[in-house]
């Protein structure tokens, strides 16, 4: 259940890199959002756009220029922000040389864990990754989505409020998104919350309560997935033939349809227009074989954000 | 489980996963034949006095002579041996995870030269004590003298050590480190015989600076002259050199905590 108390709150966060060939570089530019306790957030943005800076300056790989944030009501200056949080970054490198135990005994040692109840809960993960049989087996022989999956049960060790997910289906074949997907969900059941950066739009789709697009360093966007694929209401209407006579009261009616092979096209202001559309057709005793919404889905929304149109909730 | 413990079995097993390992041990097993069944020789000039190799009165100088040798060997083996070990740790891929526990970066770092210098050092204690073990054994001559030398050469690894972390934690480069032990080591050779070069100087201003570069900079060749006063029972002969490496040795490891605190990875 999501609350209204913030896991994550970011204040006019920016981040700037000096030097190098390109001279200052403004990987976040003053950005601000919260993420609320018990929800998946989705940051989403093209390549470049800032995203994976976001995650490291809010768990200490890198520090912030100006601004402040915090996890849990920390700093994440300090140490306490990293407490209870779980994370897996994008192009993690695990040591190749521990197995598939070994590695989350390290992690779970890391983060504090006794070793008593590391022992059982490095099983019961293993097997919710489903990776138990390689739990013995170097890493060097896992393949992509093995090490992903691994990198998932290693996220969740420490039995964390937060978790901070970089591209977690990167690399794994669509049995395994799904089965992660789920995982993510029953997580979020759990009351936890997830922070999750992702390229996919649809996986985004899925799961993600709240999303934020960032676009070169900016936050363009943030709000609940519903209100990003929900715009003017659309329709595709089939009918059994169309005279170039309706055409043009439709296109009277209706300007901005789009008519093509008896197949009408239509943004809307408002949905109740539909049957102001149908009415006309039924009027010219044209009959009508389908009605059928267009749902604007995240990618849609999300390419018009970065182009820069403007997106209606 | 301690997170000193975690970074201790992390340090343990990716040594042991290095093929280098193998060679410490093939080099023990070789000096335990050697010793073992090589059959004493009669000396007849030299440094050593004359006497036959493995003879009791010949044993201090023996000891000396050799391990003096040995742990320099061994010490310069485990350079090229550590000398990746901090770089891979702060990779790409590695580091934003390790940064992301909740602990604090000095500490982090500070654990992490604890456990590769404990587990260097073990392995250095282990070759040399199991030779020494062998070797006393034919001498018949189980000085005590000999841990002092082998305290000596775990400074010496320290020191070397420190130089080796800071150069990987800064460049995040196991080749970087390991030309920046050369440098070190053939720069602070050269300083000690500084003498030489002062009667090409007429200038005093660059006498000045080449003193100071030599009370600053790690004195690890003139360390090894201790070995052979150590190990006959005579204390150390130049103990000069063994504060101001160690102070070196601190101060540097002191500079790179700070600079790795404040570093964006």
């Amino acid at each position: 259940m999501i609350d209204d108390s913030k896991a994550i709150e970011i204040t006019n966060l920016s981040k700037i890199f000096k030097g190098g060939a390109r001279g200052e570089v403004r990987a976040l530019d003053d950005v601000s959002f919260d993420v609320h306790t018990g929800e998946i957030f989705g940051l989403l943005g093209p390549n470049g756009a800032g995203k994976t800076t976001m995650v490291k300056l809010l768990l200490g790989s890198l520090y912030p220029t100006s601004g402040t944030a915090s996890i849990n009501g920390h700093d994440i200056s300090t140490e306490a922000a990293r407490h209870k949080i779980g994370f897996l970054p994008e192009n993690h490198q695990f040591p190749s040389y521990l197995t598939g135990r070994q590695m989350l005994l390290y992690f779970g040692g890391m983060a504090g864990l006794p070793q008593a109840e590391l022992k059982t809960k490095i099983d019961f993960l293993l097997k919710m990754v489903g990776m138990f049989d390689w739990r013995n087996s170097k890493l060097k022989k896992y393949s992509k989505g093995m090490m992903q999956r691994l990198g998932l049960a290693q996220a969740l060790i420490n039995d964390p409020e937060i978790i901070f997910l970089d591209e977690p289906t990167d690399g794994v074949d669509p049995i395994g998104r799904r089965e992660i997907r789920d995982i993510l969900l029953n997580l979020k059941r759990q009351g936890k919350t997830i922070f999750l950066n992702s390229h996919l739009l649809s996986e985004v789709e899925s799961v993600c309560d709240r999303v934020g697009i960032l676009n070169k360093g900016k936050l363009i966007k943030t709000g609940p997935i519903g209100g990003l694929i929900t715009a003017k209401p659309a329709y595709r209407v089939e009918t059994a033939g169309l005279t170039e006579n309706i055409i043009g009261k439709i296109k009277e009616s209706f300007p901005g349809a789009n008519i093509e092979d008896n197949i009408i096209s239509i943004t809307l202001d408002d949905s109740k227009q539909i049957n102001n559309l149908v009415d006309l057709l039924r009027q010219s005793e044209i009959d009508v074989i389908s009605v059928t919404p267009i749902k604007v889905s995240l990618e849609d929304s999300f390419m018009r954000l970065i182009k820069g149109e403007e997106v209606h909730e | 489980m301690s997170k000193f413990y975690a970074i201790l079995l992390d340090t343990f097993l990716e040594i042991r996963s290095s093929k280098i390992i193998y060679l410490y041990a093939a080099i023990t097993l070789v000096l335990l034949l050697v010793f073992g069944l090589f059959p004493s020789i009669d000396i007849e000039s030299g440094n050593i006095p004359k006497g036959s190799l493995f003879s009791p009165e010949l044993a201090s100088e023996v000891m000396a002579f050799f391990f003096s040798g040995f742990l320099g060997f061994v010490i310069f083996l485990m350079v090229f041996g550590s000398a990746w070990l901090l770089p891979a740790y702060l990779s790409r891929g590695r580091v934003e995870l390790i940064l992301s526990k909740p602990i604090n970066r000095f500490r982090l770092l500070s654990m992490k030269f604890a456990a590769v210098f404990m587990i260097k050092s073990g392995i250095l204690i282990t070759m040399t004590i199991l030779i020494w073990i062998i070797l006393a054994i034919r001498l018949d001559s189980f000085s005590g003298y000999f841990f002092f030398g082998l305290l000596l050469g775990c400074l010496q690894f320290l020191a070397i050590y420190t130089i080796v972390f800071a150069i990987g934690v800064i460049g995040r480069s196991g080749v970087l480190a390991i030309m920046g032990y050369f440098i070190i080591r053939i720069v602070s050779g050269l300083l000690s015989s500084r003498e030489i070069v002062y009667n090409f100087l007429g200038d005093s201003v660059w006498k000045t600076i080449i003193d100071i570069f030599y009370y600053i900079l790690p004195k690890i060749g003139e360390m090894d002259s201790n070995y052979k006063s150590l190990m006959t029972g005579n204390g150390f002969s130049n103990t000069f050199a063994i504060y101001t490496t160690l102070a070196f040795s601190a101060a540097l490891f002191l500079i790179t905590l700070f600079i790795f605190r404040r570093r964006d990875f």
